[in-house]
């Protein structure tokens, strides 16, 4: 039995993008695999300084720069690499090997298990809060170091967020006539938030979903500045 | 690029409501750009949420509707029947949406994997157990008082702690006190002093879980021990998303109100000593109530919350949860779910058994930690001939991991069909073999240690192999 729903306002009524071809708050909570498909990083760069072993590429920032995207994105884009994430709250778990080996939230790494690590000479990538060039040195490791944050500029913000968008189009783009257009961040829009938020990607993100939550199921141009 | 593209057309309009536990029906359309090798075109019916909380999703059922070769030029349709997932229903909040899809999908060798989705809606039409709410009821002060239980002990550890090692210095045994302190003051604020003036308060509900559009029932009953005024009674009932997003350091809980309303049943007056109140209250929740929802990482949950408002004294409150649930017929568990395993005892007795039916098993119940710590429990112990793909070697098991064999290792594996997570603890003897083995296919026997929580796997010690085994 099918019927059309009438309740609680629009809860279930519906898709509440659909008016912009969305179907989803394009700024909303993403899988791993969809964060790495959708990050703007140059991977190859990357990966060149992590070809030899005792080779190592720390990925240094505050939280909400971006390493964590830039780790997923290099896992996917070498299939030898593994990727471990370290939490803040529980005991450090099993860390597979893999060639690079990606720890993220590297600076929670014990000292017992940094140096098991490390002794293994393998290529790393670290995403770190905390410099560790010193210990990956004593391990006779060539370090590069990348800084986050300044890469943020208004340009990647506006690349990545309309990533984002494309990638909760409700339809898929057809040859003819021509995609169905979606909203558009502009790069005005991106260098105010820019502005505002400085480097942090996670701050904006959560602007924008507050902002763009509050036109569901309206019409006309999709907002993402006040 | 992509050597085909996909699209679905459901057979009915985009704003038709569908049933849970029913079916739907479509096309798949491909338009191929190149010849290619297609090792499956997999049509699925799935359903996620998404706005701020973690992805939590489901499938429903998966049909495979070609494999095969395709050649440049064509056009072809693949018409699809999918049962529809009985819940969640579709939803649309502020922080927590739920919505159903057909998802397609080309199984392409070393290429891109074409993919396409269609959202549709559903109503649930059907009680079902995985939108029950934890049935707690908890004073305010209640559970205070436990954490303060806990925080005493807590404390106590510290003071011993400090003192033995500290050498008995005083700034341990201030620092405990203020702690010791703060926490009673908490307990007397919000148990003590509100029972000081009302009494032992009872208030309960009927029933806890209602349908929309059903009425709530209650009684609050209490004799006051002395003359007190009071501002009112109300009983407050509200509707809350809880979402929670990232991991570790990152992990944040959004809560947004999506609905409350406020019931006076008292108005401001002054209560006699010893003179016993009696009130019932009743509630009609909204026809087009949304239903109570608890996925991971996201939920709706429905509260009701009685508070009597004293002046110029803590207040005394009482939150009940509720469960706003589908007023369908209950279901058949058995038919909804055929891949529930029977009793332990009799699906996994001592003979015959095979690690392939063990690896089904605990396949099917993966989600559901209940069952899945049954099926544990039930194949710990046990020895298999087992068939493992091996991914990877650990470099550091963790340091909650079984200390298996002191001078072995662990690698991480999976089942071969379904791929079932294995992680195998690896006695020295045998350090060779796994080395030549890479990332091929291992046989070999093995007994079940247990389920690895974190990484969601199954524990195996391996055996070492007898020489007849001809390796």
């Amino acid at each position: 039995m099918q019927s059309k729903c009438n309740q609680f306002s629009n809860l279930c009524s519906g898709l509440p993008w659909a008016w912009c071809n969305l179907f989803r708050n394009p700024f909303g909570e993403i899988t791993r695999e969809e964060r790495a498909e959708l990050a703007i990083v140059d991977v190859r760069e990357l990966a060149e300084h992590v070809k030899d072993s005792r080779s190592a590429v720390q990925l240094i920032g505050e939280c909400g720069r971006g390493k964590t995207t830039r780790m997923l994105a290099l896992e996917q884009f070498l299939p030898a690499a593994s990727y471990v994430y370290l939490d803040e709250d529980l005991s450090c778990g099993a860390i597979p090997s893999g060639n690079p080996l990606l720890i993220d939230e590297a600076q929670r790494l014990p000292r017992d298990v940094m140096r098991t690590l490390f002794s293994t000479g393998l290529p790393l990538i670290l995403a770190t809060h905390r410099d560790l060039s010193r210990s990956l040195r004593r391990f006779g490791y060539k370090v590069t170091n990348y800084p986050l944050g300044p890469s943020n500029d208004a340009s990647l913000i506006m690349q990545a967020m309309n990533r984002r968008i494309e990638a909760s189009r409700l339809e898929t783009p057809r040859v003819e006539p021509g995609p169905v257009p979606v909203p558009r961040l502009s790069i005005k829009d991106a260098e105010t938030l820019v502005h505002r938020f400085g480097s942090d990607v996670r701050a904006i993100e959560s602007y924008l979903y507050e902002q763009v939550q509050k036109q569901v199921n309206s019409d006309g141009e999709m907002r993402f500045v006040d | 690029m992509a050597k085909c593209d996909l699209s679905i057309e459901l057979d009915d309009e985009a704003d038709v409501l569908h049933d849970g536990g029913s079916t739907i029906s479509g096309t798949v359309r491909v338009k191929v750009d190149a010849d290619v090798k297609c090792n499956g075109l997999i049509v699925e019916s799935v359903w996620r949420t998404h706005g701020r909380g973690n992805i939590a999703k489901g499938s429903a059922d998966k049909l495979t509707l070609f494999t095969g070769h395709w050649t440049a030029g064509q056009h072809i349709e693949y018409p699809f029947e999918l049962k529809i997932a009985a819940w969640p229903p579709t939803y649309h909040g502020h922080y927590l949406n739920i919505d159903h899809y057909v998802a397609a999908r080309v199984d392409i060798p070393w290429s891109f994997d074409p993919k396409a989705s269609v959202p549709f809606l559903v109503r649930a039409v059907c009680e079902n157990t995985q939108a029950v709410v934890s049935n707690t009821t908890k004073q305010i002060g209640g559970v205070a008082g436990g954490c303060i239980g806990v925080a005493f002990f807590g404390a106590f550890t510290m003071f011993v702690a400090a003192f033995v090692l500290g050498g008995g210095g005083i700034l341990p045994m201030i620092v405990l006190a203020a702690i010791g302190l703060i926490g009673a003051s908490f307990f007397v604020v919000k148990v003590v002093l509100p029972k000081w003036v009302l009494g032992q308060v009872i208030c309960e509900l009927e029933r806890k879980t209602v349908s929309p559009g059903e009425t709530i029932k209650g009684e609050l009953s209490f004799s006051p021990r002395k003359n007190v005024q009071i501002n009112g009674i109300t009983m407050k009932v509200s509707a809350n998303e809880q979402c929670v997003s990232g991991s570790g350091s990152n992990k944040k809980t959004h809560r947004h109100c999506l609905f409350e309303s406020t019931e006076t049943l008292e108005g401001a007056t002054t209560l006699t000593a010893n003179r016993p109140l009696r009130h019932n209250f009743f509630y009609k929740i909204p026809d087009d109530a949304p239903y109570s929802v608890e996925l991971s990482d996201n939920k709706l949950h429905w509260v009701a919350e009685v508070s009597i408002d004293i002046p110029r004294w803590p207040d005394w409150r009482k939150k009940i949860d509720l469960q706003v649930l589908p007023d369908g017929k209950a279901i058949d568990r058995g038919a909804r779910a055929p891949e529930l395993i029977a009793e332990p005892s009799t699906a996994v007795g001592n003979d015959g058994i095979t690690f392939e039916e063990t690896v089904r098993h605990l396949w099917a119940v993966r989600d559901d930690p209940a069952k899945r710590s049954t099926l544990i429990d039930a194949v710990t112990g046990m020895s298999f001939d087992v068939s493992a793909r091996i991914e990877r070697r650990l470099l550091y098991g963790g340091r909650d991991a079984p200390n298996v064999y002191r001078d072995g290792h662990a690698v991480w594996a999976h089942a071969d069909d379904p791929e079932l997570p294995l992680v195998l603890y690896i006695p020295q003897a045998l350090g060779d073999e796994f080395e030549q083995i890479g990332r091929k296919l291992w046989q070999g026997r093995s007994t079940v240690l247990g389920w690895d929580e974190r990484n969601e796997r199954l524990q195996l010690k391996v055996e070492v192999l007898k020489p007849s085994d001809g390796r």
